[in-house]
C-alpha cells in the first residue's frame, strides 16, 4: 500500500525544552498533525536540523512523539548532535537522518511533534521532522 | 524499470514556497509522470548555501504535488545547516550538500499527469542556496 509522508518544523532556542513544531516554511498554521486515515503505522521518521552556531557549545537534539495518535505513548528518537569551538565562525549543511520504526497509530488522531536540544546551549536551531505512515 | 526527473533551483528566502522547474541546461523538463509509471520509488535531494548571512540556521524540504500525486501532498524533510557570517578576511570552510536519498518512497503517481515539484528552507536565512531533486518513478 501506498505511504503518506507528513510534517513539521520550527526552531529550537533553549537548551533542555521541549519545543513543537508548529510550522511548514510558508504554512504558518499548518494546523494539527493528523494520522492518515487508513494508516496502520509509523514506519519511519526523517530529520533534519540545522544550528547557527553563535555559541561556543555542543548539545544534541531529540525529536519527542506524543499525543493521542500514538496508543502506546510518547516516542523519542535521538537525530543528531553539533559543537562548535568559536562563536565567530563555523558552517555546515547536514543532509537529513530516516529511523525506522514500528509504531502503531491510531488513524484520524493527532500526533505532537517535538525537538528538544540536549547537552549545551547550541544556540537556535531549525528542526524538521517528517512522519512517514504506512497504510 | 524505472524513470527519473530531476529538477533544480535557488532558494534565497526563508519560508518561500519555490516551484522546482528548471534540469540546468534544460530550462523546462517535462513534468508529466511517464505512461506506466504508478509511483515514486526513490527521493535523492541535495542543498548547499554560500552561508553569506549571519545566523543562518534552517531545514530544507520538499513538496510533492500536482495532480499526479494521488494521496495530495507529500511533504518530506531532506537536510539541515547553519552558519554564522565568516569574519572579513577569513576563510571559511565549503559547505557540502551530500545528498539525501529516501528509499521505499512508495507515493502513488498517475501516469501521463503533471507532477509539481516545489521547495523550502524554514528557519532563519542562511544566504542563497541551491539545490536539486531526482524522483525515481516505479512500476
Amino acid at each position: 500500500m501506498p505511504k503518506q509522508y507528513r510534517s513539521r518544523e520550527g526552531t529550537v532556542t533553549a537548551v533542555a525544552t521541549k519545543t513543537q513544531l508548529t510550522t511548514l516554511g510558508s504554512e504558518t498554521a499548518p494546523g494539527p498533525l493528523l494520522v492518515p486515515a487508513g494508516a496502520k503505522r509509523l514506519k519511519a521518521i526523517t530529520a533534519a536540523f540545522g544550528c547557527d552556531l553563535t555559541i561556543a557549545a555542543d548539545g544534541a537534539y531529540l525529536v519527542r512523539l506524543e499525543g493521542p495518535g500514538l496508543p502506546e505513548g510518547p516516542e523519542v528518537v535521538a537525530i543528531g548532535a553539533s559543537g562548535v569551538g568559536v562563536a565567530t565562525g563555523g558552517g555546515y549543511t547536514a543532509p537529513a537522518v530516516r529511523v525506522e520504526l514500528n509504531v502503531p497509530v491510531t488513524p484520524s488522531n493527532e500526533i505532537l511533534v517535538f525537538a528538544e536540544n540536549t547537552g549545551e546551549d547550541t544556540g537556535s536551531t531549525a528542526v524538521g521532522v517528517t512522519l512517514e505512515f504506512e497504510m | 524499470m524505472s524513470r527519473t526527473l530531476t529538477v533544480v533551483g535557488d532558494i534565497n528566502a526563508v519560508d518561500t514556497l519555490t516551484r522546482l522547474t528548471a534540469q540546468g541546461s534544460i530550462t523546462a523538463p517535462s513534468l508529466v509522470v511517464p505512461a506506466g509509471m504508478k509511483k515514486i520509488i526513490k527521493i535523492i535531494a541535495a542543498i548547499a548555501a554560500d552561508e553569506l548571512a549571519d545566523d543562518g540556521q534552517y531545514v530544507a524540504f520538499v513538496r510533492l504535488g500536482g495532480a499526479a500525486v494521488l494521496g495530495g501532498e507529500q511533504v518530506i524533510i531532506f537536510a539541515g545547516g547553519g552558519n554564522q557570517l565568516p569574519q572579513t578576511g577569513s576563510d571559511v570552510a565549503p559547505s557540502i550538500g551530500i545528498p539525501f536519498t529516501l528509499e521505499d518512497v512508495d507515493i502513488a503517481i498517475s501516469p501521463s499527469d503533471t507532477i509539481s515539484i516545489a521547495a523550502e528552507i524554514a528557519g532563519a536565512d542562511p544566504g542563497d542556496t541551491a539545490m536539486a531533486v531526482t524522483l525515481v518513478y516505479g512500476t
